[in-house]
């Protein structure tokens, strides 16, 4: 097993959340890490990183996933991530 | 572009940081205004004093810097009484009380709950007494380490001191050299045992002879760019370089200077030197130095004494300087072991006199967070062995004792994700109780780091431990991922991380199953780390085998989310407010 390779501390967005790998051969459920950061200076981007943890992962090798998003794009994310936020919150309080 | 942290750096930097720090301190915390707080939290750090974390606004952690450890006959007593005066807060551990200090793994000195309008006067008594905080944190020369009982010690090649002391004269407060554009982190080491662990610094310089017309001097072998933060850790590379004792301050500042000018001051992460030697090879650093930082030519390295490391090696003698050793000089150094480094500052105060009263009044700190009282006769040392205060700080502790590390954790650290001090004092008496290594095996080192950032120097323990959460029973729990078989020595070696996310209340099992599997399928004689480098990572893992015992963690719930973990009220809306001036 190799070391993580995002690093995880207090300033981690999610340090335990719950992540499947998929492929058409494959399933491998595990425990992941996502995080959400800019670049600390000038930044012009956002990425969004996800790393399973790899004592896990049977059918793939250790790694982390990182999307790059604009602040466009970033924006959509976070308004889709409300929405549905919003539709599961109402349903649980139903 | 430059990063904030370089444009308030050019702003305001080095020695002149504390004028504004006085002023703060007359004016009042509230003084500091909301938006400029960033900027001067990062900046206190070149005078020894970081923010203490979220929801304990207004108090600081102080640094102390003690080169190599060393502090000299009064000098404890001095950081007892600022302890008992200074470094009490809202906050109580329910293990250590309301005042104490911690020694850290890099030599140095800590304390908490420092209120800002307190500074000057803790500054002035530091420095009547010899003492400073300057360039303990931030971006410059911090504390330089090394053999802690350079001087003293019977397996000395060369005496450091000297070059430590000359070091530490000339590099703090040189504002050629107090900008730098990360942490500069010096190892010096004179002792053929690796106590210096050199191979974990910025720049190390280690006992090695050369001949020269014939005749071989002893000086030191130089490497540059070790380091284990950000999961990257590094070794120092070898540069290939010999340096006379009397050269290594022109060494030492060249390659500093090297640092300052080449370092990346765009992004933050990537500044550390062992990058650069990543990018250029030490070869083109070699170069560099010579072409362009020192007015003399080098010396190729010369024949180094690494097979006789045997500092956290994990196997042979003196893995640590835990107790009676006899000096170069018939008298003798006890190193005491501090759990954990930490010690009630009434404690610290029975030491002081302690060591005034059997041996010269000094004392040293060593890399594995202990404490070393040095100058006692022979005929005195019956007598200091059986003092009380080292039934707790004891010269012969259990292996699991004398082997934790912790660094600080969420008690005060903003970085950390775990409880860590009294979680490893916890672990300790538990393993202590519960379990038996091997009759030949007295030393396993464990390490506790609450996060990536390794202040415990987790990589390089028999088993390393670093902060994590996972889920159990439906809830989020600490936990934490486990390494093993790292250790320095001639051929370090990195922890190899095999287990992730064990729940902190099974890792005392975890750690009993890994012992049980050690003692029964270890070859004769074979040392921890030799067991953990012969198996694969599958095989490491089913050995560790996390389970629930009669060990209970009281600190399992998100303690970073409290303001103060050991709190009655711990919620982060019942915090303090910032200290009123006074």
């Amino acid at each position: 097993m190799s070391d993580r390779l995002l690093k995880v501390n207090a300033y981690t967005t999610l340090d335990l959340v719950d992540a499947t790998a998929r492929g058409h051969d494959f399933e491998n459920e595990a425990l992941a890490v996502l995080n959400v950061t800019a670049p600390r200076e000038n930044p012009d981007h956002v990425t969004l990183q996800l790393e399973l943890d790899n004592a896990q992962l049977d059918s793939l090798p250790a790694h982390a996933d990182e999307v790059t998003l604009s602040a466009t794009e970033a924006r959509t994310l976070a308004d889709a991530l409300y929405s549905y936020a919003d539709d599961v919150a109402d349903a649980t309080e139903r | 572009m430059p990063t904030d942290v370089e444009n308030w750096k050019s702003a305001v930097y080095g020695n002149e940081i504390r004028e504004h720090l006085f002023r703060f301190a007359a004016e009042g915390y509230d003084a500091i205004p909301d938006d400029e707080r960033d900027a001067w939290f990062e900046r206190f750090k070149w005078w020894g004093l970081y923010h203490q974390r979220n929801g304990q606004e207004g108090y600081f952690m102080m640094r102390i810097g003690t080169p190599n450890g060393v502090l000299e006959p009064g000098q404890l007593r001095v950081v007892g009484e600022i302890a008992n005066e200074y470094a009490t807060g809202p906050g109580r551990n329910p293990i250590f009380g309301d005042a104490y200090a911690d020694f850290t793994t890099r030599q140095s000195i800590q304390l908490h709950w420092i209120e800002l309008s307190d500074v000057p006067a803790i500054f002035e008594k530091l420095e009547a007494n010899g003492l400073s905080t300057q360039q303990a944190c931030g971006d410059s020369w911090r504390n330089i380490v090394g053999n802690p009982v350079a001087g003293k010690d019977g397996q000395e090649v060369i005496d450091a001191w000297p070059v430590i002391r000359e070091l530490n004269e000339t590099f703090k407060g040189d504002d050629d050299h107090s900008n730098l554009p990360r942490k500069w982190k010096v190892s010096v080491t004179g002792s053929a045992d690796g106590s210096g662990q050199g191979d974990i610094n910025d720049l190390a310089f280690e006992p090695a002879y050369k001949a020269i017309d014939g005749e071989d001097v002893v000086g030191f072998n130089v490497r540059v760019g070790g380091g284990l933060a950000r999961n990257e850790p590094r070794f120092a590379r070898d540069i290939d370089v010999w340096v006379r004792p009397e050269n290594v301050p022109a060494v030492a500042g060249g390659l500093s200077a090297l640092f300052r000018d080449n370092g990346d001051r765009e992004d933050r992460y990537n500044a550390r030197i062992k990058f650069l030697v990543d990018e250029w090879g030490a070869e083109k650093v070699r170069e560099t130095l010579q072409e362009e930082y020192v007015d003399f030519e080098l010396h190729t390295a010369g024949r180094d004494v690494r097979e006789e490391y045997t500092y956290n090696t994990g196997e042979g003698e003196r893995n640590d300087l835990v107790g009676v050793h006899e000096q170069r000089d018939g008298k003798h150094f006890v190193g005491l072991n501090v759990l954990v480094g930490r010690m009630g500052a009434d404690d610290v105060l029975e030491l002081a006199d302690l060591a005034d009263e059997y041996g010269s009044g000094e004392v040293r700190l060593s890399q594995r967070q202990n404490v070393i009282v040095t100058d006692v006769p022979e005929a005195d040392l019956e007598d200091f062995l059986a003092e009380p205060l080292l039934e707790h700080y004891s010269p012969d502790p259990s292996p699991f004792m004398r082997g934790s590390v912790a660094c600080t954790g969420t008690e005060f650290c903003s970085l950390s994700i775990v409880e860590t001090k009294n979680r490893q004092v916890r672990f300790a008496r538990w393993l202590k109780e519960n379990v038996g290594l091997p009759d030949d095996v007295e030393e396993f080192h464990i390490h506790l780091s609450g996060c990536t950032a390794s202040c415990a120097q987790p990589q390089i323990a028999d088993v390393s431990l670093r902060g994590m959460k996972t889920r159990k029973n439906g809830e989020a729990v600490e936990a934490l991922d486990v390494g093993l078989g790292g250790g320095l020595g001639e051929e370090p070696q990195f922890a190899r991380w095999v287990t992730q996310r064990v729940p902190a209340d099974e890792a005392p099992g975890a750690i009993a199953n890994l012992i049980d599997s050690f003692a029964a399928e270890r070859e004769a004689g074979e040392s921890f780390r030799a067991f953990v480098d012969r198996h694969d990572d599958e095989a490491l893992d089913a050995f560790v085998e996390p389970e629930e015992t009669d060990y209970e963690d009281p600190m399992l719930h998100n303690t970073k989310m409290t303001w103060y973990p050991y709190a009655e009220e711990d919620a982060m809306d019942a915090a303090p407010p910032a200290p009123a001036d006074d």
